[in-house]
């Protein structure tokens, strides 16, 4: 029996792929299915070269179509899968995700955005968000969580697990070019260190006894034949859906009181975010900072309660304006002016935030 | 943001600006620092221009990316071109002997930056010492600018990261040292 990949706090110093690879052994995920892309390539790597450690497993596929598949194949087998892509890779893997939502299977997908659209840049972007939260044929029930720093796609790659296997939606964990390549402190740890326990895994298909005797039956589908099945399957979808996203929304927010001008910025924007409002603060100007944390389910409820009342709202994004279309939903009928400060594909730094603003008060 | 470093490094693809960034943000590390280091490349698969964004701070970092650096190290005609608009009047700037005069002319004015020097890494590197340490004279050379890192962290990194190759030749130890000298007495 292999030991624990993490017994106690580890500090490092590494890149953000090989957080994933370990937060995902400590998760105690047993497979990784994949197919390799820029720039998630080393999440495959270092799995491969961690998995056999630990009696962990790897299937590379043909492509990342097969690669969702396959998540979903180890998912029904009872055994936590996940796999991880970006870019062009992302939209392949909508079929399989979509295939996940209809069936609840739990599987997790992290992604590492890169500039779009189609093959664009290596680097970074937060350009999948839609994708993430909507892309397929269907309503986007899965859950998106954005990281913004290596501590978090340490932290919601182990939640992730535990939303999947919980809640039975797909989970995504959306980091970027930015989080994949660079290196920052890290402290990995045992998920039971921190009162974390893995939720226990179900074999959906060939589970031992005899359906409708021993057990329930277990009756995974994706296929229709009337308009009305469908409609009544769809709506049981969206009411567990609807009956879970208060417990799984996640935000994040700070100097919202007495603030006049909130700003919002999701993943690692978020981060040059808080900067600019703590500078722009020292200056005097009554600046908020609001973080959705997960993207889907959009913690709307508590991003109206910040922004209620105030003069002005900024959205800051690496995208032409996909956060701000989130918003914009959950805002429907709130008076206060959005501005979009866009950079699609590329980043952004706290000092043209506090540009922006100031410009703005002007 | 205090004692906050935005360092750049930016070259062709193989002249070795990330290693130098790695081994530097690795001893920063070690050293207690805040420290963030994010590479940045093209879709090549060899031969592009390699840039490294470091950021060094008693303080936890913000944003990987920034807009004005307060050291930059440009190795190449392209990297050049791509340094420029990270220029800023406090600006420490360093570049490589070895470009050509139309690169040379892009170069910002001496009265537009804090400080601008040309420095023969290139040229050194391939007459005095070996071409493969061209990027530990580069180390060197942002090591005498900043005191972001102690010349000794610096050393035990190297020693660290090359352990086996200087266990089975401890001259290349010897040649790295007295690159890593040079590279500081360059900028001196």
């Amino acid at each position: 029996m292999a030991t624990k990949p993490i017994e106690k706090d580890t500090h490092a110093f590494v890149t953000g792929n090989e957080v994933v690879a370990w937060a995902a052994l400590a998760a105690d995920a047993q497979i990784m299915y994949g197919y390799p892309i820029t720039p998630q390539n080393e999440i495959m790597h270092y799995w491969t070269r961690l998995a056999p450690k630990y009696d962990r497993k790897f299937l590379q596929t043909e492509d990342e179509l097969s690669a969702g598949f396959t998540t979903c194949g180890g998912v029904l087998t009872g055994t936590r899968s996940f796999t991880a892509t970006a870019g062009p890779g992302t939209i392949l893997m909508q079929e399989p995700i979509t295939m996940a939502e209809m069936m609840r299977i739990p599987i997790v997908v992290v992604v590492q955005q890169r500039g779009g659209p189609s093959t664009a840049t290596v680097i970074y972007s937060q350009q999948e968000a839609r994708m993430c939260c909507y892309g397929g044929n269907g309503e986007g029930f899965r859950v998106v969580y954005s990281s913004s720093s290596h501590q978090d796609l340490y932290d919601f790659t182990i939640k992730a697990f535990n939303t999947a296997w919980k809640y039975r939606f797909p989970t995504i964990v959306l980091g970027d070019g930015y989080q994949a390549k660079m290196r920052e402190a890290v402290t990995m740890y045992d998920p039971a260190s921190r009162g974390i326990s893995m939720v226990e895994t179900e074999q959906f298909l060939g589970a031992p006894g005899l359906p409708g005797t021993d057990r329930e039956p277990h009756f995974h589908k994706n296929t229709y034949n009337t308009e009305e099945e469908l409609l009544e399957v769809v709506n049981k979808l969206k009411e567990d859906y609807d009956a879970v996203r208060a417990e799984i929304e996640e935000h994040e927010c700070e100097y919202i009181d007495d603030a006049e001008i909130v700003i919002v910025g999701h993943g690692v924007v978020s981060r040059a975010v808080k900067e600019a409002v703590k500078l722009l603060r020292k200056e005097g100007y009554k600046a908020g900072y609001f973080r959705p944390i997960t993207l889907r389910p959009f913690p709307g409820t508590a991003l109206r309660k910040a922004v209620e009342g105030k003069k002005d709202i900024v959205v800051v994004e690496s995208a032409l304006g996909q956060l701000k279309q989130f918003m914009t939903e959950e805002l429907y009928g709130c008076t206060v002016p959005i501005t979009g400060y866009f950079k699609p594909g590329k980043g952004v730094s706290s000092a043209e935030i506090v540009e922006k603003v100031k410009s703005m008060t002007k | 943001m205090s004692g906050l470093k935005k360092i750049m490094l930016a070259g062709e693809g193989g002249q070795g600006v990330q290693s130098v960034a790695a081994i530097l943000s690795e001893a920063a590390y070690a050293a207690g620092k805040e420290v963030m280091y994010i590479p940045n490349f093209g879709v090549e698969q060899r031969g592009g221009v390699s840039i490294a964004f470091m950021q060094i701070s008693d303080e936890v970092i913000g944003s990987p990316k920034f807009d004005d650096a307060d050291i930059i190290v440009a190795l190449s005609d392209r990297a050049i071109e791509r340094v420029q608009m990270y220029v800023n009047p406090n600006t420490v700037y360093v570049y490589d002997a070895n470009i050509s005069d139309a690169a040379k002319a892009k170069l910002p004015a001496e009265s537009d930056v804090a400080k601008l020097q040309e420095i023969a890494a290139h040229h050194i590197a391939n007459t005095e010492l070996h071409v493969r340490v061209f990027n530990v004279i580069i180390m060197g050379a942002v090591l005498g600018l900043t005191n972001i890192v102690s010349v000794d962290d610096v050393k035990k990194a190297l020693d660290h990261k090359f352990q086996a190759k200087f266990e089975a030749n401890p001259s290349l130890r010897d040649m790295n040292y007295t690159a890593l000298e040079k590279g500081i007495s360059l900028v001196g």
